[in-house]
């Protein structure tokens, strides 16, 4: 038609006076490439992104579960053209020679023996090189790889870069190229692929209960119990939904793993469109931790009690990892380091059951805390006897309290090593106002004639 | 004679039915014979056979409880005002601490659910570590639990009674929220029935409700009472034990019934206290007041003779 690419949309317009255009969306487009790489997990989990319009699987070794690598590349060429993508591909020993063969060249499988004669027609485009390496290889007059492979490599690598000779190198198998993987590899994988497509949620975890248990059996062998779980869900349009649930302690029981995923279902049920069904379905094991063989007693209960952990992996697959935390003590005079409220995420159950200080340990020599702390200290406007006494009224959130008794002050520096050594002084006082509130109140700052006013604040409530 | 024999039979079995329905045996016409003594602390008193109760604190808030805090039951104890929610998280956690060190006794879970709301942790704040230890609560048996709305609280409450995991479960809300019915408080305490753990509705600033609470308390916030030194008086000016006005509204009793309350963290144990205004004791010490002067002039000297300088360093 007489259209070539980097041409002005005037120009390609007055050749085809009824041409569409559309801005290009680069991140529509990525996202594009990640949803097909996605699509590929299905035959392998190996697969990484390559530029702008590439995708590299590693097939090693998976081959043969699709009939060999001529039929594993028909069916992936097949599909993506069924899905509506014009896709090439090839299959070699190396990136490097299957990137040139897919592109430049024919697109098939090539045996290691026949690498260097399939490379030698291709341009020297072929070879991943930058712009100016490949002009100024047709300047000198090299245009073909197979050129390249009989000149004498030193004058090359001096002229050129050590680019070229590494981008041949990968391209024969002399030199080792990486695939990194977009996502990591599980270190367990139960799939089913079905022959008929499911919609329904209760026959979805019907199926991940059915894996769980040949999972069950594979972890037993190993020792270990998983602590995270992913399911790949493989839309039969090509869509792949995953859904990943964690737990506090490492289990290997089928009925837990398949309530983990109930939960979360639940959790995720407007985001999970089944559309058209799921063809293939996944459980991997991302995380596994040694788990010992504990023998239940004639009750079936074990020695652990598994109850509380339990609680917090429904609670966790629910809503995510943030809803439970526990208050911890730390070493810190400061009020709000002292107390920080930890998310149970991470802890197992000997961990939860750890007592906090052992009893007939000295109680820490402080005043009094209050029971809840503001998460910010909230300003108030107070009147006070200056310079250290405790308030006669204040004024907090727009009502007026008086005070009726007052204990402090307690001061309490702060951290130089964390806060800096201009960090102003805390005067906290424990106050009672004349309904019988407890509050916790503090002023910032001393009275000082050169320094600003101090600021009156309020952090916390007693009983 | 045979009509009135008749009518007394038919409101026997009424009160037997109602009493079947409600989950107790039915208080006979003579009380004395079947009631044990309810003055044995620390144990599990079944006042009422077929409800086991844990009795709280002095010996009229259990007369009051016909024994004690029910064991499977919701209770419900609300705030009038937001800014009381102090007070009332106060009181929920003395029943909490008193429900755990009767949970240890008996070999049973020692953890409490602490269902939080969002609005009341802004307002009110969250628990701090420090303070529960000083108030009796080990920091490491409460777990904080924070939905983002009020089912997700709901769910978290029937899963947390359910799973036996916890001596109590404490479910926070704000108010007399539209989606906290009837049937939802219905549900939690026939669901705190099944599962045989105590379910305490706290409510933070809301008005009265009809609800499926066995017993209703409303806390106010009261004055408390001075340090007491070892001699027996009072330390003037300090403030002691944490105080409370509990009014009991709903429960067997045909008037709402007031008592104030003082929580002991040191020996977790509730005592009667006086609502009458603080006792003189011995002035506290503040250390505040000023200085006497020193090394200054006894009178204003006349102007001109010296000059004030701004500081020189």
């Amino acid at each position: 038609m007489g259209l070539k690419p980097d041409q002005g949309v005037a120009e390609a317009r007055a050749i085809c006076p009824r041409l569409d255009v559309i801005t290009a969306d680069e991140a529509a487009d990525r996202h594009f490439l990640e949803a097909v790489a996605d699509w590929c997990d299905r035959y392998t989990p190996l697969v990484a992104l390559n530029g702008n319009d590439g995708i590299f699987l590693d097939i090693t070794g998976c081959s043969h579960l699709f009939g060999g690598e001529k039929a594993l590349l028909d069916d992936v060429l097949r599909r993506l053209f069924q899905l509506g993508l014009d896709a090439r591909g090839a299959v070699s020993s190396t990136p490097g020679l299957s990137w040139a063969v897919a592109r430049f060249g024919g697109g098939e499988v090539i045996a290691d023996e026949d690498a260097g004669s399939v490379l030698a027609p291709l341009p020297v485009a072929a070879l991943r090189l930058p712009e100016e390496t490949v002009l100024a290889l047709h300047k000198t007059g090299l245009k073909q790889v197979g050129d390249l492979l009989t000149a004498p490599r030193a004058p090359l690598a001096r002229r050129f870069g050590p680019l070229l000779l590494q981008r041949l190198d990968q391209a024969l198998g002399r030199e080792d190229e990486p695939v990194s993987p977009r996502q990591p590899v599980a270190e367990l994988s139960i799939e089913r692929r079905l022959a008929e497509p499911i919609q329904g949620k209760e026959e979805l975890l019907h199926l991940a209960g059915q894996m769980a248990m040949t999972l069950k059996s594979e972890l037993e062998v190993r020792g270990q119990g998983g602590r995270r779980f992913e399911l790949l869900l493989f839309r039969v349009d090509g869509r792949v939904f995953r859904i990943v649930a964690g737990t506090s302690m490492a289990i290997r029981d089928p009925a837990r793993i398949a309530a983990l995923f109930s939960e979360r279902f639940t959790a995720l049920h407007d985001d999970l469109d089944a559309g058209y069904g799921f063809e293939i379905l996944r459980l991997n094991v991302l995380q596994a931790e040694a788990h010992d063989m504990v023998q239940s007693d004639f009750s079936g209960n074990g020695p652990v009690d598994t109850s509380l952990a339990v609680f917090i992996d429904q609670a966790m697959a629910r809503f995510g990892p943030d809803c439970l935390a526990r208050p911890v003590l730390q070493e810190s005079h400061v009020p709000e380091r002292a107390s920080l409220l930890l998310s149970v995420t991470g802890m197992e159950e000997a961990v939860l059951a750890v007592a906090g200080r052992p009893a007939g340990s000295v109680p820490p020599l402080r005043a009094a805390r209050p029971i809840r702390l503001l998460k910010n200290p909230e300003p108030v406007q107070a009147m006070s006897e200056v310079p250290e006494g405790a308030p006669m009224s204040f004024r907090w959130r727009r009502a007026q309290h008086r005070v009726r008794r007052a204990e402090g002050p307690e001061r309490l520096a702060a951290e130089w090593w964390i806060d800096g050594e201009d960090a102003p002084i805390r005067d906290y006082f424990r106050i009672e106002d004349e309904a019988g509130r407890r509050y916790w109140l503090f002023r910032e700052g001393l009275y000082d004639p050169d320094a600003e006013m101090p600021r009156w604040f309020m952090h916390g409530v007693f009983a | 004679m045979a009509a009135n024999a008749m009518a007394r039979e038919t409101l026997f079995a009424l009160r037997q039915t109602i009493a079947r329905i409600e989950g107790r045996a039915s208080t006979g016409l003579i009380a004395t014979a079947e009631n044990p003594s309810r003055a044995e602390l620390g144990a599990p008193v079944t006042g009422n056979p077929g409800q086991a109760v844990l009795p709280v604190g002095p010996m009229e808030l259990d007369a009051l409880m016909e024994g004690g805090l029910p064991l499977d039951a919701l209770t419900e104890i609300r705030s009038a005002q937001l800014r009381d929610a102090g007070a009332a998280s106060g009181f929920v956690l003395a029943l909490s601490v008193r429900l755990l060190a009767r949970r240890a006794a008996v070999s049973g879970p020692a953890r409490v659910l602490w269902i939080g709301e969002r609005v009341v942790a802004m307002e009110a704040g969250l628990p701090h570590a420090a303070g529960l230890m000083d108030y009796g609560l080990e920091p490491h048996h409460l777990l904080y639990a924070t939905p983002r709305r009020l089912e997700d609280g709901l769910w978290l409450a029937e899963a947390g009674l359910g799973s036996g995991a916890f001596a109590a479960v404490i479910l926070e809300i704000n108010g007399n929220p539209r989606c906290f019915g009837l049937t939802e408080s219905r549900r939690l305490s026939l669901k705190a029935r099944s599962a045989g753990r105590p379910l305490l509705l706290l409510r933070q600033g809301g008005e009265e409700e009809a609800g499926s609470a066995f017993f209703r308390f409303c806390v106010r916030p009261a004055p408390a009472q001075g340090y007491r030194l070892p001699d027996g008086t009072q330390l003037g000016r300090s403030i002691g034990n944490p105080a409370f006005h509990v009014t009991l509204e709903k429960s067997r009793l045909p008037a709402p019934a007031d008592i104030h309350l003082e929580w002991n963290a040191h020996d977790c144990l509730f005592f009667l206290a006086r609502p009458d205004a603080l006792s003189a004791g011995k002035p506290a010490d503040f250390g505040a007041g000023f200085p006497a002067s020193a090394d200054r002039s006894d009178r204003t000297q006349p102007m001109g003779t010296i000059l004030a300088f701004s500081r020189a360093s």
